[in-house]
């Protein structure tokens, strides 16, 4: 093993991934949220009749797969301890400049390749500026968020990017279910399992968890933090592309509005519901799908039952902030869970 | 031999024909009845316009249309784009009163963020004219639709399909808009209407799709998967109702569902509709609307003597019914490149199978 990968093994958070069978079952908030899942889901089954169906839970993951895929993004750059505020601005200006340049006549399938490259290189920005100009992470992503959105209206100030032309592909993921299974779900999959390999198995993984829990201790033992920092945002910047290739495939536009929804908050409400701190350090993929089965879930239940959308809104968080608290009472901080990182 | 009498009185009859036609030719032609008071009255006006975004196709008409007027007549006419973002709006709308312009034209998001502000600005002494969503205070005067019939005629539609006995069944989804919005509240009761008319019809989910597409569509596909033998969905417009269009044809239900809604009636409505993505559109006509609204732009700059709150004008444009017979063509289907002034022809931007 080499010298770098010894001492991340010795770091006290360093058992993420190696969970023994004889640990002490500790009632964290991931734990808590697949209770309160558990009461939800099952309460579902027995009120309403279609609720546990093949086709509902499919529409329920369908529904679900592009919160998920931005989660898994948001989710690495918050346990590097960071935030990413720019995932739905990228999303909606990346596939917009790809439909917008596949409208003046370029083939779609290559013009993807065109916002791809957008969205890493205003990716690497972020991680550059927050990397190595040491802005906090929230403001970084905040102002390029913002920046990347003008400039994608100055090209074309439309409220939904529409392809005129019918791309094939797309039209796949939109309808296609290979297995009986739509293809967004398999994409969301996809993305999940290679996010928990990178994380778990690979030293860049670990670095990303050392790094998470204290930069300046990770620095020290001579881990490349700052390159690393910078290869997340474009990786994050990436995943949230490809969401928005689920979405375009889905829906057949890119509604640009989406930017001032409570889009980027849901992606967050997510990673944390899930377990992952904002501390950093701490988390994976399973807590990102954690979090987003429970809101997935959650709406379904929510649409079926027709609840007025201000009751919705309540009950969505409520229960959150029910989690929360029975966290904080259940895991009261002590001197370390309380580090706070730059949020 | 010259007679000088006769040669003088001869002399004298030219001079004064002369004088005659030449002062017929130099006097100046009476202007046109009322012109000269209205170019007077339009001159150098200011008019603002704060839509809810620029990026909406009927918000993009309508000021193609007075931009146009505004050029003719020589008055200046600003568009304040908040882009959908109410703190914005809100801002823009502060702003634009503070500059006292003789016309403030509004597109509300919803019937309460600007009641306060627009009766500020009557108060001020500016006229206001409101443009498709109304607010809770009545402006000067309001051009758009009439959401009531709107509602009655959308459900209608649906009850012509669903509430029959040869129906595949009498369920139908409304997928409601944003909940505090104009359009919404009023749809309502013209929906309420026809649904108390029709007992047979049965309203299965009414949760709002909030003009986003992909909401629409999860709906939508989670409603179809509880319902399999829905009959139709209506829509509060119809950029957000063809994520519903999507999901009836991801679970390959296009022709069993029918898909009703309403929208500026531009190309790409036709598009969707020639696509499947929606059976019927009524069109709200904005590119009539927009000439609508510059009648009432003149009307209310050109009488200085109405005061700003006095009258209460109300004009609910025409609506025209779009399904696949009759979605193709210039009437009904503008594009932007239609309503611009072209003397040699304006390029086709029109998708190509409509043209």
């Amino acid at each position: 093993m080499s010298p770098e990968a010894e001492l991340v093994e010795a770091l006290p958070s360093g058992r993420n991934g190696r969970s023994s069978k004889f640990d002490t079952f500790k009632f964290n908030q991931e734990v808590l949220v697949i209770a309160i899942w558990l009461i939800l889901f099952v309460g579902f089954s027995i009120v309403l009749p279609k609720f546990l169906t093949t086709g509902n839970i499919i529409i329920l993951l369908n529904n679900v797969s592009i919160l998920g895929t931005l989660a898994i993004g948001m989710g690495l750059i918050v346990v590097g301890r960071g935030i990413d505020l720019t995932m739905v601005a990228l999303m909606v200006t990346g596939i917009g400049i790809a439909i917008w340049t596949a409208n003046l006549g370029i083939d779609f399938t290559y013009t993807v390749f065109i916002g791809a490259l957008f969205v890493a290189a205003v990716g690497l920005f972020s991680g550059v500026m927050i990397a190595f100009g040491e802005i906090p992470s929230i403001f970084t992503t905040l102002a390029i968020a913002s920046s990347a959105y003008g400039l994608g209206r100055i090209l074309s100030p439309v409220y939904e990017f529409y392809p005129h032309k019918n791309v094939p592909w797309l039209q796949v993921i939109g309808s296609a279910r290979p297995l009986g299974i739509p293809v967004p779900i398999f994409i969301f999959a996809a993305v999940a399992v290679l996010m928990s390999l990178f994380l778990k198995k690979t030293r860049f993984g670990r670095f990303v968890h050392a790094t998470g829990d204290n930069p300046n201790a990770a620095r020290t033992m001579g881990l490349p933090t700052r390159p690393l920092t910078v290869a997340e945002f474009v990786l994050s910047a990436l995943i949230g592309y490809t969401a928005g290739i689920i979405m375009l495939g889905l829906v057949g536009g890119m509604n640009t509005q989406l930017y001032n929804s409570s889009l980027v908050y849901d992606v967050i409400l997510v990673v944390v519901l899930g377990g992952i701190g904002l501390s950093g350090g701490k988390g994976g993929v399973r807590n990102v799908i954690v979090g987003t089965i429970f809101v997935g879930t959650l709406i379904n239940g929510m649409t079926i039952l027709n609840f007025s959308y201000s009751i919705q809104n309540l009950i969505k968080c409520l229960i959150l902030l029910s989690a929360m608290a029975m966290d904080a009472v259940l895991n009261p901080r002590d001197e370390q869970t309380s580090q706070s990182g730059d949020i | 031999m010259i007679h000088f009498k006769k040669a003088f009185f001869f002399a004298l009859a030219m001079a004064l024909l002369l004088a005659v036609t030449y002062q017929a030719y130099s006097a100046e032609v009476a202007d046109q009845i009322g012109r000269a008071d209205y170019v007077k009255n339009l001159k150098g006006k200011k008019v603002i316009f704060v839509p809810i975004s620029m990026g909406f196709d009927m918000d993009q008409a309508w000021v193609t249309v007075i931009k146009q007027m505004a050029q003719r007549y020589d008055f200046s006419f600003e568009v304040r784009d908040p882009n959908s973002n109410t703190d914005a709006g809100i801002r823009a709308l502060q702003g634009a009163i503070a500059e006292k312009p003789d016309l403030l034209i509004v597109q509300n998001p919803d019937v309460q963020s600007w009641a306060r502000l627009i009766k500020q600005a009557q108060e001020a002494g500016i006229k206001t004219l409101a443009l498709n969503m109304q607010s809770a205070t009545q402006t000067d005067s309001y051009v758009g639709n009439d959401w009531v019939e709107m509602g009655r005629l959308e459900m209608g539609e649906l009850a012509k399909a669903c509430a029959g006995p040869n129906a595949v069944s009498h369920k139908v989804v409304w997928l409601a808009g944003v909940e505090t919005g104009a359009a919404n509240i009023w749809m309502r009761k013209g929906i309420d209407e026809v649904l108390k008319a029709n007992p047979t019809l049965q309203l299965v989910s009414d949760q709002p799709a909030q003009y986003d597409a992909e909401k629409a569509r999860q709906i939508t596909a989670t409603v179809l998967q509880q319902h399999p033998d829905l009959c139709g969905v209506m829509g509060i417009w119809d950029h957000c109702e063809v994520g519903a269009g999507a999901a009836v044809a991801a679970a390959g239900k296009t022709g069993q569902v029918t898909i009703v809604t309403n929208g500026a009636g531009s190309a790409d409505t036709c598009s969707n509709i020639q696509k499947g993505l929606l059976t019927v559109n009524f069109s709200l006509n904005s590119d009539i609307q927009g000439h609508i609204a510059a009648d009432q732009v003149g009307y209310l700059l050109s009488h200085p003597e109405i005061k700003a709150g006095q009258v209460k004008q109300v004009f609910f444009g025409p609506i025209t019914r779009q399904d696949k017979t009759n979605a193709t063509g210039n009437r009904g289907c503008w594009t932007l490149e239609d309503l611009k002034y072209c003397p040699n022809g304006c390029p086709d931007a029109r998708p190509p199978e409509l043209r």
